[in-house]
C-alpha cells in the first residue's frame, strides 16, 4: 500500500513539475503591457504648443517642427508691423551650457526678456508667460516624474515632456522628445518700456545607452531652446492671447549648441566579450554543479 | 550576548528603524540626494492613482502587483511614509520568523540570538525597508511559508506561496524544491511532521536520500522543458554589457553571422541557467531552507540585473542556515564577507566611473562583473562545502513499522 501511495505521489510530483514549467512558459510568453508615456493632461486646454505639434506629427524632427513654428503658429502671433516693431517683447538666449558630469547632467539656459522701447498703455490688463521649448536630440531624455517634483519645488507655472518618454530604451530604439516649460513673466509688462528680466533654467537630462562607436563615445549636440512669450488679456467677450517669438525664429537656424560626450561600446570588443562571458558562465555553472553533487552528502540508492 | 533578550532586540530594532524613517524624511526635504528609494515614489504614485479609482499601471515604470499599490493607499490620506512603516514592520517580522523557525528546530538560544542580529542589524536589510523598498514583505512571506511547511500546514503554505509568486515572480524557483520536499513519509494526514533537531555534532552528516532515481527522473524530464522555457530569465548581469555591444552587430557587415552568434549564445546561456538551479534542487531539496538559499544565491548571481535589493532575497535565509555550517567566522567566514564586499565595491567603482563621471569603462566594468560572478560562485561553493546537510524532517516510527511488515 505504501509503495503504491509513493508511486502515485511520484506521478503527482512529475505532473506538478510539468504543470509548473508549462505555466511559466505560457506566462512568460505573453507580454506585459506598459502604460503609454504621456505626461500632458488631456484637459490642458491647448496651453501646450508641443501638444498641438504632436497632434499633427508622430515624431519630433527639426524640419517639421520649424515648419510648424513658422507656419502653423502664425495665426497666434501678436501683430507686429514695421511701424510698431519697437513694441512688445524680445527674447534671446544669453547663455547655454551643460553642467555636471557623466550620464546625468543639467542643461543651463539663461534667457533675457526685454520689453519694447515704447509702452502700449491702451492695452487691457494682461498676464504674460515665457514658453521655453527645449528640443532634445536622440540619445538624451528628460524624466517627466523628476520634472514634476522639480516643478513643485521651484514654482514654474507648467512643465511637460512630449515625444518618447520611455526612460529605459537605448538610443537606437527610441525617438526624440522635447520639454515645454511655462514661466510666469508677470502682469502688465507691456505697459513698461525697456525693462527686462533674466530667466535661468536648469533642466535635468539623462543619457541613454548609445549605439556602438569605434571611438568609444557618441557626441550629442543640444541646440538652443525655442522661446516665446504668450500674453493673455481679457477681451470684450473672452480671453485673448497672442505670442511673441524670439528673434532667433523665422527660419533662421539656431547657432548655439552644446556638446555632450557619452560613452559608447566598441564593436571590436564584441567577439571576445561573448566568448569570455560564455567561458566564465560555463565554469561557474560546472563548479556549482560539481560542488553540489560532491558535497551534498547524498547517496543514490535503488529502492 | 546571552543577556540580550529577544524582546529588547526587537524594541531596539524598531526604534532604530523609526529613527531611520524620520531621518529619511528630513534628508529628502533638505538635501539634494534623496534617502527614499525611487521605487517608493513609483509605488506611491500608483497607490494614489488607485485611491482615485484609476489603474495603478497608468504610472509608467510601475510593474508590480496591484496589491502593493493597494497596501500603500494610506500613503494618500494617513502619511506619505505609511509604506515605509509597513515595510519596516515586515522587516521585524522576518526577525521574529527567523527565531520561530530556529527554536522549532531546537537551535540553542545564543545561536538564535546571533541569527536574529545578523538580519535585524544588517546594513543592507534595515536600509532597504526604511528607504521604502517592498522586499521585506516578500521575505516575511517566504519565511512564513517555511513555518507552515515545517508545521505540516501544507494548504496554508500553498495559499501563501501562490500569493507571494503573484507579488514577486522570483519565488517561483522554490516550487520545485517544495514539491520534492512534500514527501509522504513525512507528511501524513492528521499528523504533524517530525522535525530533525539541530545537533551540536558539527561532523558531516551523511543522509540517505531514497527514491533519488525516481526524483531525478521527474526532474530531468522537466529539465527539457526548462531548457525551452524562459520563465526564469536568468541571463546574468555581465552579459548585459556584451548584449549592448552585440545588439548592434546585427546592423553591420555580416548580419547572418551575428544573428547566428546571438542565437547560439542565447541557446547556450539558457542551457546553463537551467542546469545549475536544477542540480541544486535535486541535491538539497530535503534540506529545504538551505536549498532555498543556494537557489536564490545562484539566481541572483546569474541574473541579467543585480541591484542591492536582490541581496535581501538570500539575506533573510542566511541566518537560518548558519547554525548548520561548520565554517568558522575566523577566518573563512570573514574572508568570504570581505571577498564578496570587495568584488562588489570594485564593480560599483567602475559603474560609478561610467555613470557619474562619463568615462568609457565598459570593458573594465564587464571584467569587474566577471570577478563579482566568480566571487559569488566561490562563496556559494564554500557555503555548500561547509554546510551540514540536515533534512528538515525525520520519518515517523509508525510508518517505518508498516514498511518493515510489507517487506
Amino acid at each position: 500500500m505504501s509503495t503504491r501511495h509513493c508511486n502515485r505521489l511520484c506521478l503527482n510530483q512529475k505532473l506538478a513539475i510539468l504543470w509548473m514549467f508549462l505555466s511559466g512558459a505560457i506566462v512568460s510568453s505573453s507580454e506585459v503591457e506598459t502604460s503609454r508615456p504621456s505626461d500632458s493632461r488631456n484637459s490642458d486646454d491647448g496651453k501646450y504648443i508641443l501638444r498641438s505639434y504632436f497632434d499633427r506629427y508622430e515624431n519630433l524632427d527639426d524640419p517639421s517642427f520649424e515648419n510648424f513654428m513658422t507656419h502653423e503658429l502664425s495665426p497666434s502671433l501678436c501683430q507686429v508691423t514695421p511701424e510698431n516693431r519697437g513694441l512688445g517683447v524680445r527674447l534671446s538666449v544669453r547663455e547655454l551650457s551643460l553642467v555636471g558630469e557623466g550620464s546625468h547632467r543639467q542643461l543651463s539656459s539663461s534667457i533675457r526678456l526685454q520689453t519694447g522701447a515704447e509702452s502700449i498703455p491702451e492695452l487691457p490688463p494682461h498676464i504674460c508667460e515665457v514658453i521655453i521649448i527645449q528640443r532634445l536630440p536622440l540619445g538624451v531624455f528628460a524624466d517627466p516624474f523628476e520634472l514634476q517634483n522639480l516643478h513643485k519645488r521651484i514654482g514654474f507655472r507648467d512643465m511637460a515632456v512630449f515625444g518618447d518618454t520611455n526612460l529605459e530604451l537605448p538610443s537606437f530604439r527610441s525617438n526624440r522628445s522635447a520639454v515645454e516649460v511655462h514661466i510666469d513673466a508677470g502682469s502688465d509688462i507691456l505697459f513698461t518700456q525697456n525693462s527686462g528680466m533674466e530667466i535661468n533654467m536648469l533642466l535635468p537630462l539623462h543619457a541613454r545607452y548609445q549605439p556602438l562607436d569605434e571611438s568609444g563615445y557618441s557626441i550629442i549636440e543640444i541646440g538652443e531652446p525655442d522661446i516665446l512669450t504668450r500674453c493673455s488679456m481679457e477681451g470684450k467677450q473672452h480671453k485673448q492671447s497672442c505670442l511673441f517669438m524670439s528673434s532667433n525664429e523665422s527660419g533662421k537656424s539656431r547657432t548655439r549648441t552644446v556638446e555632450w560626450k557619452i560613452p559608447a561600446g566598441m564593436k571590436a570588443h564584441a567577439g571576445f566579450v561573448s566568448v569570455v562571458t560564455f567561458i566564465t558562465a560555463s565554469l561557474s555553472t560546472v563548479s556549482i554543479v560539481y560542488a553540489s553533487m560532491f558535497w551534498s552528502g547524498t547517496k543514490v540508492l535503488k529502492t | 550576548m546571552n543577556s540580550l533578550k529577544p524582546g529588547s532586540i526587537f524594541l531596539i530594532s524598531a526604534i532604530f528603524r523609526v529613527g531611520l524613517i524620520l531621518y529619511g524624511e528630513w534628508q529628502d526635504a533638505h538635501m539634494e540626494v534623496r534617502y527614499t528609494d525611487v521605487d517608493y515614489l513609483v509605488f506611491s504614485d500608483a497607490a494614489s492613482l488607485m485611491a482615485s479609482g484609476q489603474s495603478p499601471y497608468k504610472r509608467t515604470t510601475y510593474r508590480y502587483s496591484p496589491l502593493l499599490a493597494f497596501l500603500l493607499i494610506p500613503n494618500s490620506f494617513i502619511a506619505a511614509s505609511w509604506g515605509k512603516f509597513l515595510f519596516s514592520a515586515s522587516d521585524l517580522f522576518v526577525g521574529l520568523f527567523i527565531r520561530i523557525i530556529l527554536k522549532q528546530r531546537k537551535v540553542p538560544d545564543h545561536l538564535c540570538t546571533y541569527s536574529m542580529l545578523i538580519w535585524l542589524f544588517n546594513p543592507f536589510t534595515f536600509t532597504i525597508g526604511t528607504r521604502g523598498n517592498c522586499e521585506p514583505v516578500v521575505c516575511a512571506m517566504i519565511l512564513w511559508i517555511i513555518i507552515c511547511l515545517i508545521n505540516g500546514n501544507v494548504v496554508q503554505a500553498a495559499c501563501w506561496f501562490g500569493l507571494i509568486v503573484h507579488f514577486r515572480i522570483y519565488p517561483i524557483i522554490y516550487a520545485l524544491p517544495i514539491i520534492l520536499f512534500l514527501d509522504p513519509r513525512f507528511f501524513q494526514s492528521g499528523v504533524k511532521p517530525l522535525l530533525c533537531d539541530w545537533t551540536s555534532d558539527q561532523g558531516k552528516i551523511r543522509q540517505i536520500n531514497s527514491q533519488v532515481t525516481d526524483q531525478f527522473d521527474g526532474v530531468f524530464s522537466s529539465f527539457v522543458l526548462a531548457f525551452s522555457s524562459d520563465y526564469m530569465d536568468g541571463n546574468f548581469y555581465m552579459r548585459h554589457c556584451s548584449i549592448i555591444l552585440l545588439a548592434q552587430i546585427q546592423d553591420i557587415i555580416f548580419p547572418s553571422i551575428s544573428t547566428i552568434s546571438i542565437l547560439t549564445m542565447n541557446v547556450i546561456f539558457r542551457f546553463w541557467k537551467s542546469s545549475s538551479p536544477l542540480v541544486l534542487v535535486f541535491c538539497f531539496a530535503k534540506d529545504l531552507v538551505f536549498c532555498f538559499f543556494v537557489q536564490t544565491v545562484a539566481f541572483v548571481a546569474f541574473n541579467k540585473v543585480i541591484t542591492a535589493q536582490y541581496f535581501v532575497w538570500f539575506f533573510c535565509l542566511l541566518p537560518l542556515i548558519l547554525p548548520w555550517t561548520n565554517m568558522k567566522f575566523k577566518w573563512q567566514g570573514l574572508c568570504c564577507i570581505l571577498l564578496w564586499m570587495g568584488a562588489q565595491t570594485h564593480w560599483l567603482l567602475w559603474g560609478y566611473l561610467l555613470e557619474f563621471k562619463g568615462k568609457n569603462v565598459f570593458l573594465q566594468l564587464w571584467m569587474a562583473s566577471l570577478l563579482f560572478q566568480a566571487a559569488n560562485t566561490f562563496i556559494l561553493i564554500m557555503l555548500i562545502r561547509h554546510h551540514n546537510y540536515a533534512p528538515v524532517f525525520r520519518q515517523h516510527t509508525g510508518l517505518k513499522t508498516t514498511q518493515k511488515k510489507h517487506e
